[in-house]
């Protein structure tokens, strides 16, 4: 027993079944001990592809992925996957081979400091440079990867400890997760008294509703509180998308609906989110007219961005639940009228506001063709890239939950999704994964259709090709006075040959005609297959919220950049109803300036909060300590 | 605006590094720093200066989360 059989053994006993990687040097015995395990290894073509294989893997699944690579380039090819499950909170363990010890520091063959690499972009790493450490090591990194917000963790492993005597050390234990820290109560009564005062109340659910295992107590909150939603790229599904309390996606892309509600709500609840740039628009002008109450479990979050009048630090699952009776309550309270009135406002908006998918011409229009894929599609996983089609998918896919949706949000990396749908692949065989991509993004991890041909994996590519760099190209149009840099892709490869020489499937549409026909012999092959979807290149991304502008000066299709102040017309009165609101003069005393008070979760009674709760109370929709629902933990 | 840090961390390889990395990318420039090895051998204590324009509470919470962060404490410099 050396130390990589251990470890194989270790990685056993946490639970992993799966692992993606490429063998080389420095990781060559941990492949020796491998063989012949109980592990499925699944070789990837490019390290890249082994870290968004795991990474997808376990967006999929909310399990801990696992990929490995040796040192030195095969280490820095993980990097961009590594990055990515950093910025979106996604559990992962990845192990690199290192050099031998003696040998460290010596500029070594294929030695690179991929400790020091990787340290802003991961939860923590270790170095274990004696075979003693690694029980220690590989059950933290595990607690850690998996515990609180999830992130990715790395081993970086010496040659020489893998090859070391372990026969000395203990059975590997599972690693325990750290208990979920719970909001405190002052924090949550503080949160309730916000919600009280609101006429206006909005719900802006994002990516840590998944993550908390918290979609059917959201589900349960928003209902009972008439809440009306926005949620964003990651949080999309967390309310199902025909909902009539979902608003839409907010933000650069987001619905008008959604964005015209933040711009004019009240009070912005603000659940597992963050107030990323893209989500908000203009910061200083985002939501100008609302007080926030802010639920977190990292309180790092909390006043970031947003000074949040009720920060609350802690599960999310827990905290709505116990705040929903009371949150209910209050649609009999003397604001109960003017929440409902609100409510049916934004819903009214939101049925006038929809897409259409009604484009002329007999090319594809592909908002129209991920909208039918949708129906056709219902229970299946969705793996995007990045640029237009992502956003596409984000704003037309009818999606009933956040984890059948993996999209690199934070990162924004192209080449994730064919990787992303392989590894979601492998963890639900059974289930139905289609990897939506674009010209650009398929040929950055292009080589893993043989990773996909190898293993038959039944993934259907849907390639969106206007061959261009679509995003970029929308933007030099828009704000670059069509000055095209470098966008052209107009010699890309015959993308059915290229699928078929990897011995997939393929075929090919260009007309709207077609597209049905095609989805569905798309969605009936019985292995891997891919559709190349020919569109056009000036079709562009819509609504649009140009960089520095607030939310409420969306762009629609025909605007340019001359015009880029053009609100979307209004001659409906609903629409223009909320338009106004939200074009009010701002008379709020908090200007939305980064502040901190992120130590909530001990000291939640924040000035605001506590001038709330006195007001609440002049207005007789003061919290009783009994608002509450019990905590499990609270003494009965 | 300047605020001082005490520190107490894990004597493990990249401790320093990792406290100094997330004070510099979060928006805090060190001034100063000092530190010593505790008597048993197993923490750093580590005393340190910073300036920058965001809040000190922002910066404690962020080593906080740190692995290596043992204990920290954050006050404004007079």
């Amino acid at each position: 027993m050396n130390g990589a059989r251990w470890l194989v053994q270790a990685l056993r006993a946490e639970g992993v079944d799966t692992l993606f990687g490429y063998p080389g040097g420095a990781i060559m015995p941990f492949y020796d001990a491998l063989h012949g395990s109980s592990l499925k290894h699944v070789l990837v073509r490019h390290e890249q592809g082994a870290a968004f294989a795991a990474n997808g893997y376990a967006r999929a699944s909310g399990r801990v992925g696992v990929c490995v690579a040796t040192s030195g380039p095969g280490a820095s090819n993980l990097i961009t996957g590594i990055a990515d499950a950093m910025l979106d909170s996604v559990p992962m363990v990845c192990i690199t081979g290192q050099v031998g010890t003696p040998l460290m520091g010596t500029d070594a063959f294929q030695e690179l400091d991929v400790f020091g690499m990787t340290m802003p972009i991961v939860k923590h790493n270790f170095l274990p440079r004696s075979v003693d450490d690694l029980p220690r090591v590989v059950s933290e990194a595990f607690r850690l990867a998996r515990s609180g917000r999830p992130g990715p963790v790395l081993i970086d492993l010496p040659k020489d400890v893998q090859v070391a005597d372990a026969s000395h050390l203990p059975a590997h234990a599972p690693a325990l997760v750290d208990p979920v820290p719970q909001p405190s109560e002052p924090a949550l009564h503080a949160a309730l008294a916000q919600l009280a005062l609101a006429q206006k109340p909005l719900i802006y659910g994002g990516g840590g509703i998944a993550l908390g295992d918290a979609v059917e107590t959201f589900r349960e909150f928003v209902e009972a509180a008439q809440i009306p939603a926005v949620l964003t790229l990651k949080g999309l599904g967390a309310l199902q998308d025909d909902h009539p309390l979902n608003l839409g996606m907010l933000g650069m892309h987001g619905s008008r609906a959604a964005n015209l509600a933040v711009q004019a709500c009240d009070l912005l609840f603000a659940v597992g989110a963050r107030f990323d740039d893209r989500a908000t628009g203009k910061l200083a002008e985002f939501a100008p007219h609302a007080r926030v109450v802010h639920l977190d479990i990292d309180a790092c979050e909390l006043g970031k961005l947003r000074f949040a009048d009720a920060p609350v630090a802690g599960d999310i699952a827990t905290g709505m639940r116990r705040m929903q009776a009371a949150a209910a309550a209050h649609l009999h309270g003397r604001h109960g009228p003017a929440r409902l009135a609100w409510r049916d406002a934004c819903t009214a908006v939101k049925a006038k506001t929809g897409p259409r998918y009604d484009a002329p011409g007999d090319g594809v229009y592909a908002p129209s063709l991920l909208r039918r894929l949708s129906a056709l599609a219902p229970e299946a996983v969705v793996a995007c890239d990045v640029g237009q089609h992502q956003m596409w998918v984000a704003q037309h896919w009818a999606f009933d939950h956040p984890r059948k949706h993996l999209t690199s949000g934070a990162l924004g990396a192209m080449g994730f999704g064919l990787p992303a749908a392989i590894g979601a692949q492998l963890e639900n065989p059974s289930a139905q994964v289609i990897c939506v991509s674009g010209d650009g993004s398929f040929l950055m991890n292009v080589q893993e259709l043989a990773t996909l041909a190898r293993y038959r994996l039944p993934v259907k590519i849907v390639l969106l090709d206007n061959q261009a760099l679509g995003m970029v190209r929308q933007w030099q149009e828009l704000f670059f006075e069509r000055r095209y840099s470098e966008i052209d892709l107009s010699d890309n490869p015959d993308f059915c040959a290229l699928a078929q020489a990897f011995g997939i499937e393929a075929l090919h549409v260009d007309r709207a005609a077609d597209v049905d026909t095609a989805l569905e012999t798309l969605l009936a092959a019985p292995g891997p297959a891919l559709l190349h979807v020919a569109i056009d290149q000036n079709a562009n991304v819509w609504p649009l919220v140009p960089p520095n502008r607030n939310n409420a000066e969306m762009l629609d299709e025909g605007g340019d950049a001359d015009e880029a102040t053009r609100l979307i017309a209004a001659d409906d009165p609903d629409i223009a109803a909320l338009q106004a609101a939200a074009a009010q003069p701002v008379a709020r005393r908090e200007a939305a300036a980064p502040a901190s008070q992120a130590s909530s979760a001990a000291t939640a009674q924040t000035a605001p909060a506590a001038a709330a709760q006195a007001a609440a109370a002049d207005t007789g929709d003061a919290e009783p300590a009994s608002a509450l629902a019990p905590s499990p933990c609270s003494p009965s | 605006m300047r605020y001082r840090l005490d520190l107490t961390l894990r004597h493990s390889e990249g401790a320093l590094t990792r406290v100094l990395g997330t004070a510099e990318r979060r928006g805090f420039r060190p001034v100063s720093v000092e530190g010593d090895t505790h008597a048993d051998g197993d923490r750093w204590h580590l005393q340190m200066t910073v300036e920058g324009d965001r809040p000190g509470e922002s910066l404690l919470q962020q080593l906080a989360k740190l692995y290596d962060c043992l204990d920290v404490q954050v006050q404004p410099c007079t």
